[in-house]
């Protein structure tokens, strides 16, 4: 039994990261540039010297110790990596559309490091990407935090295995037509998704109170109590409720994103951050009071009926109002450039350089749960780093370098044309899926899914 | 009435016949049984086992069980003699899982109440309680591609969903003997999901699989427990968990279908995680895995095929840009290397054994001797046919090697097995000789027979003997040059009426004509292919399709082209 235990304590969240190889550490100095820290203001002709792929140093006139390369950067602006928080780049899989709620599924599972977006992203400054499942559910798959160690085959090496669980939820239309248009099943309405979150999490109370009163009784002499179901599912709602999961969740709506608010409070979870949001500036201040903030496009709206109502003020107003704020792409197009689209919270809504920096950098770390870590350039956290000729929120900037724990994986100068790290041997082109532009990557793969239930209905009716 | 008695009739004479024959009767109105059991190949030059010095002499077996193998065997008056004179006998080649022969069962009908997103076991394709013996026919003309292929045993996998059942191996002898000789020799799992259901995807099959594990364990711990103390409840063992319960308790391995580096990762996960038994089968892509096959034990079962050369057939240099050209390069490369790979995990000290799922079996040795052109040796290659999967399917004791005791399973060619011009002349299965036609390879006449040139330009009216019934249409052959394109219709498989679609790799060698065109049947494009020997306007030979296995095919010309 003690045995048992042990297997179910070992397999609950984890996914594939038994072969947690050590990643390249690298050793660098970069001497001379404009270093943004965005935590601790700007520094002009500044070094920062890399050890073992941590920042070791920042200040002036900083030598390199014996062996360790450096980087002339004079002119040129150094940042922190930019991170995504919401992307689907890197992932075999994005939906497991069949259910309302499929807690269980790890993203994990499904990270292709051989993807080329890895390597377009880092060659638009971004080193950190947050794989997520897609948005058919109301509860989805538990997501993956993506380091962009470009280079390596093997998936546990681009995870980011030291970031916490985090898991993606939806809200809205995308659950509402899958499952309750598609397929007849709850929800088919707004109201139908907040009853499945509430069911969800009660039935988890009661998974939880049943395998702790198992556990209690099952080393009694002469105990009775056989073993409860194993669930996956209801174990990871479960560890939602004890705070061991950020909830990321798709929401357009204000009204959606307040009962959110309400079902985290009645339940007692704080863990939670709001993705598109395009809503979010009319319940600016909940969300800033509640959560751990909002992640938004832009200027990106009006591609369905529940995103018509935006403005490209919402992550200015956000904010302003104290909410955690980031931007992201949740397109591998729109990935290459972030640093262009957080330059548009200055023409609409004027912040701060720091403050537009923050949103693709320490704010989407915090949201993520890694900004001990990464997200800034402080001595302590690891080395991922950008340079960049011209300012990063200038029209006209362009990385030059991208470093990973202080290795350098993306360099303007020896990038040639074909980057790919993976070659079919049996076809000349990969084939090219172009998804439809609406809600971006979050509904890949439902379309085939839709057809194959199109089919089952179709059959039922001929019987 | 009437047909009721005639039925019953013809069901009486068929048990008659059944009876007789495995009743000894004196007369057996079959025609089938043997003038003898006992056969001798003498003076053959004979491969016993891998790597083993080949020594000239004959092979004695009776009952399907080699009695010896020497140069001064003193044989029985009963003996059939085949003379081995100028030809060349290996073991019998073992496949490490294959499909020949399967039929897929029907889906069961969909519950009333049936719900997508929490679907019965049976209908989310979880049927771990189905043995593949219940789905196999020996006399399936994939079967019959095999063993002419020099297969004499193979290990059967059920077709289905993600976990479709039990294999057996299977010995491909008589179709009137029993040919099980392992049942439920591993489970069968794969990444596939459920068209329309949960779990309908790889990442839903993974979390699915952990699932039914771990509750499988659970189920076991409950038995237990009832079993020992008074007042538990009731266990509820489910039929998935009880046929689970042998992977569980390590009894039987899961077979795991991985092609790709991405897909092996993925089983080997699930593996570290759970801790069944693994055997991994199927594998296309494999060389940056290497290295975790061999750290993590795992036997591996590597697709018998040469990975297909259209992309790098398509490449015309000729008018390309540079940057186009440095494409070709790479999938060139891409290619070169994965012919390479057999004879890394031989270098990596990795015993490999080969799956002949979704391949074509003709095409067999073909794939072999390519991996020893690209670095495989032929001991290896040899072993990876025979005795690496009597050691990876534990039936070492009886199969793998030409030994006294062993079972009669032989495969007998007109050449060393590694040569381009060996054809297979006899296949020895569970002691059953099978006989084979070797052609003599015409010299090469590009097209000119005796009669002058074979012309085959026009258009042909065909029709195929396939199981799904008699099948027909036109092939349209065009000269271009030196090179043929052209058309062919056929059903649609998708549904009613016919479609037409183009043919490629079309090569006429003497008389025979070889093409082949693509299908698109339920999402999946299969390759078809059609070879046929063309005596004045009429075409006999076969249409295979890997998988399916192949079909005889008649074609005539109806409409000769006027231009030549």
């Amino acid at each position: 039994m003690k045995k048992l235990n042990f297997i179910l304590a070992a397999l609950l969240g984890m996914g594939l990261n038994y072969s947690q190889a050590q990643t390249p550490k690298g050793n660098l100095l970069i001497k001379n540039a404009t270093v943004l820290t965005v935590t601790k203001g700007n520094l002009e002709n500044t070094d920062v010297l890399v050890q073992d792929g941590l920042i070791k140093q920042v200040g002036k006139n900083l030598s390199a110790p014996s062996g360790v390369e450096t980087v002339d950067a004079s002119g040129k602006y150094l940042m922190p990596g930019i991170i995504d928080a919401h992307s689907h780049v890197a992932l075999d899989v994005v939906n497991e559309a069949s259910a309302p709620i499929v807690a269980e599924v790890r993203m994990k599972d499904m990270v292709n490091p051989y993807e080329i977006g890895l390597y377009r992203a880092l060659a638009g400054g971004v080193t950190i990407s947050h794989a997520m499942h897609g948005s058919a559910n109301v509860v989805g798959g538990q997501n993956a935090t993506l380091k962009h160690r470009w280079g390596s085959d093997d998936p546990a090496d681009i995870i980011m295995q030291d970031a916490p669980r985090t898991i993606k939820f939806a809200l809205g239309e995308n659950p509402t037509r899958v499952h309750g248009r598609g397929n007849n099943i709850q929800p088919r309405t707004r109201m139908g998704v907040e009853a499945i979150l509430r069911n969800g999490f009660n039935e988890a109370l009661q998974y939880k109170k049943g395998w702790e009163t198992y556990n209690a009784a099952k080393g009694q002499k002469g105990n009775t109590l056989a073993p409860p179901v194993f669930n996956d599912r209801l174990q990871t709602l479960a560890d939602i409720l004890d705070g061991k999961i950020i909830i990321h969740c798709h929401s357009y709506r204000a009204d959606e994103i307040y009962m959110l608010i309400n079902v985290a409070k009645d339940f007692g979870i704080t863990k939670l951050v709001f993705q598109h949001t395009n809503e979010g500036f009319k319940v600016a201040p909940e969300i800033a009071e509640y959560t751990m903030g909002a992640s938004v496009f832009a200027d990106w709206w009006a591609y369905k009926m529940e995103v018509y109502y935006s403005t490209a003020f919402n992550a200015a107003i956000l904010q302003r109002n104290g909410v955690i704020t980031s931007i992201n792409s949740d397109s591998a197009e729109l990935i290459r450039h972030l640093y262009h689209e957080a330059a548009k919270t200055q023409r609409y809504g004027g912040l701060s350089d720091d403050e537009a920096l923050a949103m693709i950098t320490i704010n989407p770390a915090k949201q993520l749960g890694i900004a001990d870590k990464v997200g800034s350039i402080e001595v302590g956290k690891q080395a991922d780093l950008v340079i960049f000729e011209g300012h990063p929120l200038s029209s006209y900037a362009v990385p030059q370098m991208t470093f990973v724990d202080g290795v350098k994986y993306f360099d303007i100068k020896s990038d040639s044309d074909d980057q790919r790290q993976l070659v079919s041997a049996t076809e000349m082109v990969e084939p090219v899926y172009l998804h439809a532009e609406e809600d971006h990557q979050c509904l890949q793969g439902v379309e085939e899914y839709f057809h194959a239930f199109m089919g089952t209905f179709m059959q039922d009716h001929t019987h | 009435m009437k047909k009721q008695i005639l039925k019953a009739g013809v069901a009486g004479l068929l048990l008659t016949g059944i009876l007789s024959h495995a009743g000894w009767a004196q007369s057996d109105p079959t025609g089938k049984r043997r003038v003898t059991e006992t056969f001798a190949i003498t003076n053959a030059t004979i491969f016993a086992s891998p790597g083993q010095q080949a020594t000239k002499g004959s092979v004695l077996f009776r009952d399907g069980v080699i009695l010896g193998i020497g140069a001064n065997l003193s044989l029985p008056k009963e003996a059939q003699v085949i003379p081995g004179d100028s030809l060349f006998i290996y073991p019998g080649f073992i496949d490490g899982a294959g499909m020949a022969g399967v039929t897929k069962p029907k889906d069961p009908e969909r519950p009333k109440d049936f719900v997508s997103s929490a679907p019965p076991d049976e209908i989310a394709g979880i049927t771990p309680w189905r043995s593949v013996s219940d789905q196999f026919s020996l006399s399936a003309s994939q079967v019959e591609d095999l063993r002419k292929a020099g297969f004499t045993m193979a290990q059967v996998l059920p077709d289905g969903g993600m976990i479709p059942g039990k294999a057996s191996i299977m010995v491909l002898g008589s179709s009137g003997a029993v040919n099980v000789l392992v049942e439920n020799s591993a489970l069968a799992a794969n990444f596939r999901g459920s068209r329309g259901m949960y779990p309908a995807t790889a990442v839903g099959v993974m979390a699915k699989f952990r699932d039914v594990y771990q509750n499988t364990t659970l189920a076991l711990n409950h038995s237990k427990l009832y079993a020992s103390n008074g007042g538990v409840s009731r266990p509820e063992v489910t039929p998935t968990q009880a046929a689970m319960a042998a992977v569980v308790q390590k009894q039987i391995p899961v077979i795991f279908t991985a092609a790709s580096d991405l897909e092996i990762r993925r089983a080997i996960s699930l593996q570290k995680e759970l801790g069944f038994k693994l055997i991994l089968t199927g594998l296309e892509y494999y060389e940056p895995v290497i290295d975790l096959i061999k750290s993590s034990g795992t036997p591996v079962l590597v697709k018998l095929e040469i990975p297909d050369d259209k992309a790098i057939k398509a490449n015309k240099a000729e008018n390309a840009t540079e940057a186009t050209k440095a494409q070709y390069e790479r999938v060139k490369e891409a290619y070169d290397k994965a012919l390479k790979q057999a004879a890394q995990l031989e270098k990596a000290g990795i015993p490999f054994a080969f799956s002949t799922m979704d391949t074509k079996p003709s095409d067999a040795l073909k794939a072999v001797q390519s991996m020893v052109k690209n670095g495989l040796s032929e001991k290896a290659a040899l072993a990876a046919l025979t005795t690496n999967p009597a050691q990876i399917l534990g039936i070492s004791r009886v199969a793998g090697t030409i030994e006294k005791g062993k079972m009669a399973n032989l495969v007998i060619s007109n050449d060393s097995i590694f040569k381009e011009s060996a054809q297979i002349k006899h296949v020895v299965a569970d002691g059953y000789v099978f006989d084979y036609e070797v052609k003599k390879k015409a010299a090469k006449e590009n097209g000119k027979s005796e009669n002058g040139a074979v012309k085959i330009e026009g258009v042909w009216e065909y029709t195929a003997e396939t199981p799904a019934g008699s099948n027909g249409g036109e092939i349209t052959f065009t000269k271009e040059g030196a090179d043929y394109s052209g058309t062919i219709t056929l059903d649609d498989p998708s549904g009613s009426g016919k479609i037409n679609t183009p043919i490629r790799n079309v090569s006429l060698d003497g008389k025979t004509v070889t093409f082949e065109f693509d299908v698109n049947a339920g999402g999946n494009t299969l390759v078809v292919s059609i070879s046929g020997e063309i005596s004045g306007n009429s075409m006999e030979g076969t249409m295979s399709v890997a998988q399916f296995g192949s079909f005889p095919v008649k074609a005539t010309l109806v409409t000769p082209s006027q231009t030549h």
